[in-house]
């Protein structure tokens, strides 16, 4: 009988938990995101979070990729043998 | 809570051991190859850069490794934990798949009893959801609640690899402009 119980238990509060974690959750992520972390939590939806969560990763991979552009020409100049090139290159080792 | 600065310079240093590797593998790079060593290197530091124990970070060089090329690169960084990473990614996916069903069934059992509102919400919960499963990676196998986890996890080291990507790319432009004048000032 008390396994009973304890079965049903375990499985009522599964779901209360996950409910209020995924809640929290989204709370956290509304905070990390610049566009949305001035807004009360209570008025942001969470599809917008999500919305927000997917714009933001999407304009940081970019960033990455531009950046990586930006990188790839500036050491670019460390095949010839000019001072800037010895000292971009001491950066890296 | 986590240092963010300590972050940073793991991910610095594991990518300039990185770039290291890249630039003393192959002596002559296109601009093109040299940008995509930068950029891979960038990502497998960002990854590795706290013992890859995040599943987004573990599915992230488990995708690196399925290319040869790359292999040199994640045994440089990553040494004899590179295995245990790739067997770890795949043993979880199979937990997820469970935690998958078993959550979709809870959503089954909450959506019946409500009304169209909610139930647009729903669907467009759902939708987005989907998108940013597929942005993180490693997102395609995971429950709703890892998904948001990981994806917390995620943004705050995509942050930590922008800065540390930036700061060098200003570092080297202002050397650049520090040392011509510099070397102008020399020479006159």
């Amino acid at each position: 009988m008390s396994s009973r119980r304890s079965r049903s238990r375990q499985s009522g509060s599964a779901t209360r938990i996950s409910d209020d974690q995924i809640a929290d959750l989204v709370s956290k992520l509304q905070r990390l995101i610049p566009e949305l972390r001035t807004r009360r939590s209570d008025m942001v939806s969470a599809s917008k979070v999500l919305q927000e969560t997917c714009n933001y990763i999407r304009s940081l991979h970019r960033e990455v990729d531009d950046l990586s552009d930006r990188l790839s020409e500036l050491l670019a100049s460390t095949d010839d043998n000019s001072a800037e090139a010895a000292i971009i290159r001491s950066l890296l080792m | 809570m986590r240092n963010p600065s300590s972050l940073k310079q793991e991910i610095l240093k594991k990518w300039v051991m990185g770039l290291q590797i890249c630039s003393s593998s192959k002596k002559e790079m296109t601009i093109l190859e040299r940008k995509k060593a930068i950029k891979l290197s960038a990502d497998i530091a960002m990854a590795s850069a706290r013992n890859a124990s995040k599943y987004w970070s573990r599915a992230l060089i488990a995708n690196a490794s399925k290319q040869d090329e790359n292999k040199a690169l994640l045994d440089h960084i990553l040494g004899c934990d590179l295995e245990k990473i790739k067997k770890k990614s795949s043993i979880v996916s199979i937990k997820r798949k469970k935690i998958v069903l078993r959550s979709k069934k809870i959503l089954k059992k909450r959506v019946k009893n409500i009304g169209v509102a909610s139930y647009i919400a729903k669907r467009l919960v759902k939708k987005r959801t989907q998108l940013l499963k597929r942005l993180v990676p490693g997102g395609e196998s995971m429950d709703e609640l890892s998904l948001m986890e990981e994806t917390l996890d995620y943004i705050v080291s995509l942050r930590a690899q922008v800065d540390v990507m930036r700061h060098l790319a200003n570092a080297s432009m202002h050397l650049d402009h520090k040392v011509s004048s510099s070397m102008d000032q020399m020479l006159l």
